[in-house]
């Protein structure tokens, strides 16, 4: 993170902020290149294109970092500024989440879940008006990062948590109809996706919690209230009361398989709804 | 020289005739022995299970394969007719590619199934322990023994499951991933059920409870099982703990109804529990199936996933065939790209030796000689030498970078008669 005297003492050259856009767009060609041989390799199996997605994946994540680090020197401030800023973060730490949780799990199947779900955001950062988020007079800016850090890693990790709960659910649907055990091969086991799920949600939860907290400090600083009740604050604390749901029924009441996946589900859908409108 | 296959499998030839072949696991080591004895025979090994006998030579070829007739017929004491009909005689890279074959478990009744490997790593080790095996052998099958890993590792021949056990152990995993903490109850001590979890238990588990009718059969079956048993009337008890249910007793009945498996799933808590029922008439209600986390296999059902199963290991033969082939041809190729460098010098000393011999026979014919034209006579001979040699010893060491170089070292070997006569090949 620079602020604006070290901007001004490391003055970037014309074009980095082009050459970061380029290497987005670059992280997003590979991204898509690594999704395409996570399908070839469910569509046709013992080719050795499986091999190829976590290349794909890490690489794109280096193009992507790059690009994080390119934009941050060429505004000569930290790159959170604006929504598509934001969400060009949260994609980034969506993968490099779902990388670690590949490289100790051996996941596979989070390679078609993850992966196109960051390229979504990516893309639709791209869609998005470039305003930068309006800070208060009277807050500091510390908090701000604070509010969208959290919040970032947060639906990071619930991406996982979203392809936990995804797949728990194609699983129970697979083994309820009886299909072929080809079909299970690239899949965890259902109790492997129920603890995936549980684990990324108990990461996922506190830090949405945090996040939801300090907005409500940023918003009361911004506004004078903290809670406005604007569609977008609504669905952000309905989704948290689900998650909340989700939470307490997994450790408070021992809940397990189906009906916590669906509700996760549910919840998901509401912070995915949520992210486009910051 | 030449590798060669003889023998009889499975498909070739019915049951009466492969017991006859069989070689005991005792007299393995002496059978190889007196294989090796024979004339022409450098190297030998001998595979010889309930699906097939098999000679595996290194050797002289044109009569190695009468030999080889001969020798199983002593043993088995066939009418040579017979052998005719059900043996199958394979040479060179035909050999090679049926060996890697079989050690790939593809020429196996079950594709992919794994005892066949072990069989012949046993033969190995005979084979060697009778010294049958030297240089080409031992190579060969230490190359055999790496494409079968290959084919295992790249292909799926041995990843589905086949029979109903397996398929039933298969999902099992599907559902829990590993077993080892999963709690398994048998309902049942009859053979069916002893196979299921003899296959459930193979990578190990939490616990195995078997509960029956008879508490003594059931005991026996928890004790071979290690495992322990439970009297009929503690039935429900065993129930709410356990992740994966056998359920194979004689019962006309339904023993687990659709209202006690709902009972056991709400008490937990969404956790899955596994109900395989290989029981005829069913012992669990089909509709339990219904239920949240609640998953009933009943014997159809396994055995669609078996048959699927055997559907995909064909498919999956397709491409191990491919690796098969690609490297049954390039074993041999690599094998005679290593005849060629003995090739050139066998060919340059046979030449030389005779340029030698016919001088000596034409000396006498031209009188005495100044020590110059002596000189010359020698250079002469040297010379017409090196010039017919140039173009084979050229096309010879382009072959050894190219694939097929096999034929021309053949081919060259026979036109200037260097297998046979001539001071030129010992053996290797």
């Amino acid at each position: 993170m620079l602020d604006s005297t070290a901007a001004r003492a490391f003055r970037a050259p014309e074009g980095v902020v082009q050459a970061a856009l380029v290497l987005m767009r670059a992280a997003l060609l590979v991204y898509a290149a690594g999704f395409v041989t996570a399908l070839a390799a469910v569509l046709r199996e013992g080719t050795r294109a499986a091999r190829w997605t976590p290349r794909f994946a890490a690489a794109g994540a280096l193009f992507h970092t790059a690009g994080m680090l390119a934009m941050g020197w060429g505004l000569g401030r930290c790159p959170l500024g604006t929504l598509p800023e934001v969400l060009g973060a949260l994609s980034w730490v969506a993968v490099l989440i779902y990388l670690f949780v590949w490289w100790r799990h051996r996941v596979e199947v989070l390679h078609l879940v993850v992966l196109p779900l960051a390229m979504i955001v990516l893309m639709v950062a791209k869609l998005l008006p470039d305003e930068l988020i309006p800070v208060g007079p009277s807050m500091q800016p510390s908090l701000l990062r604070f509010h969208l850090g959290a919040i970032i890693l947060g639906v990071g990790a619930l991406f996982v948590t979203f392809a936990a709960s995804l797949v728990y659910l194609i699983v129970d649907r697979a083994l309820k109809a009886k299909r072929p055990a080809r079909y299970f091969r690239s899949l965890p086991s259902l109790a492997g996706c129920d603890r995936m799920g549980r684990l990324s949600l108990l990461w996922a939860f506190p830090l949405l919690t945090f996040g939801i907290v300090t907005g409500a400090i940023v918003n009361d600083a911004k506004y004078g209230t903290p809670w406005a009740w604007h569609a977008n604050e609504t669905l952000s604390i309905l989704a948290w009361l689900l998650l909340a749901v989700v939470v307490v029924a997994r450790i408070g009441w021992g809940w397990r398989g189906r009906k916590p996946a669906l509700l996760t589900l549910l919840g998901f859908g509401l912070v995915f709804l949520r992210m486009f409108g910051v | 020289m030449a590798i060669l296959l003889y023998g009889a499998n499975h498909q070739s030839a019915p049951l009466e005739f492969r017991e006859r072949l069989v070689v005991p696991e005792g007299g393995l080591v002496a059978a190889v022995h007196r294989l090796i004895g024979h004339e022409g025979i450098d190297e030998g090994l001998i595979l010889s299970t309930c699906n097939r006998t098999e000679l595996l030579v290194h050797g002289a070829a044109p009569a190695t394969g009468e030999t080889l007739r001969e020798f199983l017929r002593a043993h088995s004491r066939a009418e040579p007719a017979d052998l005719d009909r059900h043996c199958y005689l394979h040479a060179d890279r035909e050999a090679v590619r049926h060996l890697f074959r079989v050690a790939c478990s593809l020429d196996s009744m079950i594709v992919g199934e794994p005892q066949i490997l072990g069989q012949v790593k046993e033969a190995y080790a005979a084979a060697h322990a009778a010294g049958g095996l030297r240089s080409v052998l031992d190579n060969l099958m230490q190359r055999a023994f790496a494409v079968a890993k290959k084919v295992r590792t790249e292909t799926g021949i041995a990843r589905a499951p086949v029979s109903i056990a397996h398929a039933a152990a298969a999902r099992a995993r599907e559902i829990f991933g590993d077993l080892r903490g999963s709690a398994v109850v048998v309902l049942g001590a009859g053979k069916m059920a002893r196979i299921a979890a003899q296959h459930i238990a193979a990578d190990g588990v939490g616990s195995i409870t078997v509960v029956n009718r008879s508490y003594q059969r059931g005991a026996e079956l928890a004790r071979e099982l290690r495992g322990e048993a439970l009297m009929w009337e503690r039935l429900p008890e065993a129930l709410e703990k356990s992740d994966i249910v056998i359920v194979s007793t004689g019962a006309p009945h339904h023993i687990v109804t659709r209202e006690d498996a709902q009972r056991i799933a709400r008490q937990r808590r969404g956790r899955p529990i596994f109900l395989i029922d290989i029981a005829v008439p069913r012992n669990v209600d089909p509709r339990a199936n219904d239920l949240d986390n609640v998953y009933v296999y009943d014997i159809d059902d396994l055995k669609s996933v078996a048959e699927a199963g055997l559907r995909e290991r064909r498919n999956e033969a397709r491409f191990a065939e491919e690796i098969v082939d690609r490297e049954a041809s390039a074993y041999i190729d690599w094998m005679r790209s290593l005849e060629i460098s003995p090739t050139i010098v066998a060919l340059r000393d046979h030449l030389h030796a005779l340029g030698a011999t016919e001088l000596d026979r034409f000396r006498g014919r031209l009188g005495a000689l100044s020590p110059g034209q002596q000189q010359a006579l020698e250079e002469f001979r040297t010379a017409l030498v090196n010039k017919v040699l140039h173009h084979p010893i050229q096309a010879l060491k382009r072959a050894s970078t190219r694939p097929g170089s096999g034929q021309l070292v053949a081919f060259l070997r026979e036109a200037f008669g260097l297998d046979g006569q001539g001071p030129t090949r010992g053996k290797s």
